[in-house]
């Protein structure tokens, strides 16, 4: 018997080997796996909101040590290279004494990365971002990931507000400043979206001071729907820290913040929303001199 | 306590010395019998600049303590000194930084709104966002660029107010904010007697037309030396414009100065006594040598330009310019001065790789000239070192090289001015108003990095006393082609530059090696 | 007679093209041009016979032989030629002249003229097909006139310009190329106000920088040469300035007072020079002439150009006038005067016999034409055949 005669094992398993390739080929061509799905198809995990888990293990000994190792090996060096950006009015964040709520416009998912890139150590080190929950905790591994390299907390967009905003002001009263984006989703044409009335309520329920910021160019650089990030230049622009006054209701307050992150959009600067120099010139002073005889 | 600057004279046992040349360098012995001139060591620098700088505002020389003048809802202007100054660039924090950051910390205090801070550059080129954030430190530069901290425009018709003229005839302008302002408040760097007092005002400030007045052939010729400012006619001139600008806004002036510790610590062999290198300096200069012989010279230059010099603080006065500049200028000579007995026939000296015009560009070979013959042999009182009719022998490798946007005006001051003619008064004459009014160089002056048209012109005038008073002036090590352009004599070793010297001078001349950077004042008597 | 001929042939061409023009290639036993016993061009009725004595080796030569020229010529010449249309000769008499190689309607023979003859352009003539001799431009290009790298060439006696006894022959050998310069400085039509560059030192340039300076002075007149001797003759002839091709932008810029942008591969100006003669040919120069020419400027085409790759850009972007330059006739700027007699009156004092030599024999010819394509970088302007030693 030889072993073409087409008995053999040989052969045979060239043959299975084959029919197992086709048929794969076949699937892959079969189905785009890229290809948007119609919207009106239920995302489960919006419906049914994932039991909260608020990830305490990411704010956490020695996870917080090893988010500072990652973010300063890779987070931070990436997007200087790709978006080297300039950012204005830091001294504003330089020096928190207390925690701030940063309201910032939110266009794409570089977003995230150019604001913790603005802070400074001390305060990125005691930063939170509020993400979707819907869309970043659907899946819990993809969820957890970004926790460790952002310090994500799942944060409701659908839920009912007094039990989401719970954890949020709890971790504003334990010292984290908490990053917050009240469009809800990222912009469909990075225009800046009306803002959701959540961050009035967080800021009156608890005290905090919220930070405007205005990022200019992460549109550019990862539009929704675009996979990965194009190189381009970004601008961060963070304003005076501003308070709820007495009796100003949370719609107003969210009203009056989401002025002030669009003036913030403007060319030139406004002493109103930036601060006058003298003001910045204070935020900006060194805990201790620098410089000793 | 530091040693003071010393003339050594070569023995058999006297080691060779350090010859600058551009980015390179040359060790060199000298014929026996010849005279070393060394700069003092550093000063020692004062040990809390911060409280240095308070005591300066708080009691002021023949003015009010700062705290007074300062009001809320008044105009206030702060003006510093630009890049050219000090060279290398000092390792942060610069002296410029912390005055200022008293400055406005006292202003904040006050509540003035209204403050604006000028880099007052006069025709220099504008300097990069980094440079100035270098200058100004992190701090200011994030609450003050771009809209309150900004650079002054010699060439804007808008911002620069014409204020009158002296009794000499001189133009005075000023920066329109500056004139308009309640209080200037100008912070000032001396590094060498030329810089601060009036001058700081009134070249930082103006506009071409002041400028003119006093950077010409005529006044440079009648300054023996301008290192040296009582026998200077452009300290003079410069003083006459000052006071026109004292009577119009009120100026509180705040020098500073620095010791002579020019190079950090890898490049400490530069700064030290060749008598004094120990094993390490040693094995530092041959690494260095081999480096900057074999290496090419766009590497070599980043080397060398990022090297910043570990400057201590030596003095701070505050008050009225006059009475200011006077404690500065002590303060300068006493870091600087080195007694020198006599002229000699030949002197000697190293060009380095830096001059105030070339700060992260190459030394081209017009600022060659304006380094070596402009500024280094005009380091003296009384008399140059230098007889008259003597021979001045320099040493850099001069090549045609030129950075484009810093130095666009000079490619052509080369190609086309010193083709025609290498003497000053001619070439003001026919040249100088067509670079001053040439429409692209004024564009790139004052919109992109560069130098202004004329400057290349003030280059050369700088240069004029020194070739006017020289026999013969050779570049040792030079591109031939390029040292024939400049109207100088070229010759490839020392030895050779020596025997060429002879016909000029005569057999068996004296020589003296001014061993330079860190700089130093020769106090030549007779 | 001897003469060196140039034969149309596919596979020699292609063995020429393929060795980029090779001088040793162009010359070999392979290439399109031969040296032989020719029959001598029959003369047709009312012509004369011209004896060369010295034949210069031109530009557009150098271009057929080494396959460079433009194959848009080829229908405009009939083959076998013999080369040579810079030429100084005797007639039969005795008498010396220069012969004016266009072949026009007039030497043709044909009545009434085409309308580009009667205005006085015999180069632009559209009868070139007709008359007693085969197609072809120009003397040295026309299978039946013969050619100055030859004994014997035919001419019509209204192509016959008499030499002055104050004019060499090594002087008078260059009057063909004057005049083409000469119209083309008239064509460009400088004025007192205007600063004009010259780019490209050759023949060409050179006799251009003549000619701008004779007939037309402009303001400032910048030359742009490569090589030292070059420099020395531009500046002889009247260049108020001699500048390296790297230097061009930086030193046009300066004289015009004009903006300089710098761009991914080349800098432009924003102004520049008035006019601009380009005498090389080259894509290189004609893309830097068309960015430091001032916008609405003039770019006169004077050198022989080939097939190049020009950015037209800037050509529509500053409305730039490009204007071609060639050969000759008679000159309506100077009263309808012949060009041929303007290049006369004007070669005595510019001393043309310093452009001219080294002199090569016919056999001789793989030398001198080596040496004319390098002509620039030996030292040399203008290569020349001299055929005096063949009647001696």
């Amino acid at each position: 018997m030889t072993w073409y005669s087409g008995e053999g094992g040989a052969v045979r398993l060239a043959g299975t080997v084959r029919g197992f390739v086709d048929d794969v080929s076949q699937v892959r061509r079969a189905w785009h796996w890229d290809t948007p799905r119609p919207r009106t198809w239920p995302e489960r995990g919006a419906v049914v909101p994932a039991p909260a888990s608020d990830l305490g293990w990411a704010r956490q000994e020695p996870v917080r040590s090893l988010r500072y190792l990652i973010q300063h090996a890779l987070l931070i060096p990436f997007t200087e290279v790709m978006a080297h950006p300039k950012v204005e009015g830091r001294e504003w964040v330089r020096e928190l004494e207390r925690p701030v709520i940063f309201a910032a416009n939110h266009s794409s998912h570089a977003d995230t990365s150019l604001i913790l890139h603005a802070l400074t150590d001390r305060a990125r080190d005691r930063t939170v971002v509020a993400a979707a929950a819907d869309y970043w905790f659907k899946r819990p591994m993809l969820g957890n990931l970004v926790s460790l390299f952002l310090n994500t907390f799942p944060f409701s967009r659908t839920g009912g507000a007094q039990a989401q905003l719970h954890s949020s002001s709890v971790l504003l009263k334990s010292g984290w400043n908490l990053v917050l984006f009240p469009e809800g989703s990222r912009s469909p044409d990075g225009r800046i979206q009306e803002f959701k009335p959540g961050v009035g309520h967080l800021a009156n329920e608890t005290g905090t001071p919220v930070v405007p910021v205005h990022i200019r160019g992460a549109y550019q650089i990862m539009p929704r729907g675009q996979k990965l990030p194009l190189p381009g230049p970004a601008r961060v622009r963070i304003g005076m820290p501003m308070a709820p006054e007495l009796k100003e209701g949370s719609r107003e307050f969210t009203a009056r913040v989401e002025k002030a992150v669009r003036a913030l959009a403007a060319e030139p600067r406004q002493t109103g929303i930036q601060g006058t120099w003298i003001e910045r010139w204070r935020a900006g002073k060194p805990r201790e001199p620098k410089y000793q005889g | 306590m530091p040693r003071p600057g010393a003339v050594i004279e070569v023995d058999r046992n006297t080691p060779p010395v350090l010859f600058h040349f551009g980015e390179g360098m040359r060790l060199e012995r000298l014929p026996l019998g010849s005279r070393i001139v060394y700069p003092p060591d550093p000063l020692d620098p004062i040990a809390h600049p911060e409280r240095a700088i308070k005591r300066a505002l708080a009691k002021p020389l023949e003015d009010d303590p700062l705290k007074s003048l300062l009001r809320s809802g008044m105009k206030l202007t702060i003006a510093f000194d630009d890049l050219s100054l000090p060279l290398p660039p000092m390792a942060a924090p610069d002296v410029r930084q912390l005055v200022m950051e008293e400055v406005i910390d006292m202003a904040a205090e006050a509540g003035v709104e209204d403050l604006h801070i000028i880099a007052a550059l006069g025709l220099h080129r504008r300097m990069t966002e980094d440079e100035i954030r270098h200058i100004v430190g992190e701090r200011i530069f994030s609450t003050f660029w771009p809209d309150r901290l900004y650079q002054h425009d010699g060439e804007d018709p808008e911002n620069n107010v014409y204020i009158g003229k002296t009794s000499e005839g001189e133009d005075v302008t000023l920066h329109r904010r500056a004139a308009e302002s309640d209080l200037v408040v100008y912070v000032n760097l001396t590094l060498v007697p030329m810089d601060g007092g009036h001058k700081s005002m009134a070249t930082g400030l103006a506009s071409y037309r002041g400028i003119r007045a006093h950077h010409n052939v005529k006044t440079l010729l009648a300054s023996r030396s301008y290192m040296n400012p009582p026998d200077s006619a452009l300290h003079h001139s410069c003083m006459r414009q000052g006071q026109l600008i004292e009577d119009t806004v009120r100026v509180f002036h705040i020098e500073t100065t620095v010791n002579n510790h020019a190079f950090p610590a890898i490049a400490n062999f530069m700064q030290k006594r060749e008598t004094d290198w120990t094993a390490q300096d040693q094995a530092m200069f041959l690494g260095m040598k081999q480096m900057t012989d074999l290496a090419p010279p766009a590497f070599k230059r980043n080397i060398f330009h990022a090297m910043r010099a570990p400057y201590g603080l030596t003095s701070v006065h505050a008050g009225q310019v006059d009475a200011v500049h006077d404690k500065t200028l002590e303060a300068v000579r006493a870091q600087l001065s080195v007694r020198v007995e006599g002229q000699t026939d030949i002197v000697t000296i190293g060009v380095p790789y830096l001059g105030p015009y070339n700060v992260n560009a190459p030394m081209n070979p017009v600022l060659v000239v304006c380094m070596g013959i402009g500024y280094l042999f005009n380091f003296y009182r009384n008399k140059p070192v230098l007889r008259k009719g003597g021979v001045l022998i320099l040493t850099h490798p001069c090549r045609y090289e030129f950075d484009a946007v810093q130095h666009p005006s000079y490619i052509d001051f080369y190609d086309e001015v010193l083709a025609d003619t290498t003497d000053p008064l001619e070439i003001e004459k026919k040249y100088e108003l067509r670079f001053a009014e040439d429409p692209w160089f004024r564009q790139l002056y004052r919109k992109s990095h560069a130098y202004h048209g004329a400057h290349p012109f003030y280059a050369w005038y700088w240069a004029a006393h020194g070739m006017e008073h020289a026999g013969d002036i050779i570049i040792v090590g030079g591109d031939r082609d390029v040292v024939h352009r400049l109207g100088f004599k070229c010759a490839t070793t020392l030895d050779d530059a020596f025997e060429m010297a002879e016909q000029t001078v005569g057999r068996y001349p004296s020589v003296t090696h001014m061993r330079m950077p860190p700089i130093l004042l020769a106090d030549v008597e007779a | 007679m001897l003469a060196l001929t140039f034969h149309r042939s596919i596979p020699s061409f292609a063995i020429v093209k393929a060795a980029g023009g090779r001088p040793d290639v162009a010359t070999s036993a392979l290439s399109m041009l031969k040296l032989g016993d020719v029959s001598e061009p029959v003369l047709p009725a009312g012509w004369v016979r011209v004896m060369p004595t010295l034949s210069g080796i031109c530009g557009s030569d150098l271009a057929a032989i080494g396959g460079h020229a433009s194959l848009y010529l080829d229908p405009l010449t009939s083959y076998p030629f013999v080369p040579g249309h810079e030429v100084v000769g005797t007639l039969d008499d005795g008498s010396r002249v220069v012969v004016e190689p266009a072949l026009g309607c007039k030497v043709r023979g044909i009545e009434p003229p085409c309308p580009r003859c009667a205005e006085g352009r015999p180069g632009l003539c559209y009868n070139v097909t007709e008359g007693p001799i085969e197609v072809g431009l120009q003397t040295g290009y026309c299978a039946d006139t013969g050619g100055g790298w030859g004994e014997v060439l035919v001419a019509h006696p209204s192509q016959l310009h008499p030499v002055p006894s104050t004019l060499s022959d090594e002087a008078a050998v260059l009057i063909e190329p004057l005049a083409c310069c000469v119209h083309a400085a008239l064509r460009g039509g400088a004025t007192k106000n205007d600063v004009v560059v010259v780019s490209g030192a050759g023949t060409i340039g050179l006799l251009t920088i003549a000619a701008i300076k004779l007939f037309t002075p402009p303001r400032r007149l910048i030359a742009i040469a490569k090589h030292p001797t070059q420099r020395d003759l531009a500046r002889k002839l009247g260049a108020d300035q001699v500048v390296a091709p790297a230097d061009v932008f930086q030193r046009v810029r300066f004289a015009t007072a004009a903006r300089r942008l710098e761009g991914m591969n080349r800098s432009l100006l924003l102004g520049g020079a008035d006019i601009t003669f380009e005498c090389v040919g080259s894509a290189d120069s004609l893309n830097d002439t068309v960015r430091f020419t001032r916008e609405g400027g003039t770019v006169v085409a004077v050198g022989m150009p080939g097939e190049e790759k020009v950015d037209w850009a800037p050509i529509w972007q500053r409305e730039l006038t490009v204007m071609g330059a060639y050969a000759y006739g008679a000159e309506a700027k100077k009263k309808g005067k012949r060009t041929f007699e303007l290049a006369l009156e004007a070669a005595p004092e510019l001393h043309l016999d310093e452009l001219t030599g080294p002199y090569f024999g016919l056999g001789e010819y793989r030398d001198a034409i080596a040496y004319a394509m390098s002509a620039g970088r030996l030292g040399a302007v203008k290569v020349c055949f001299d055929l005096r030693g063949l009647r001696a």
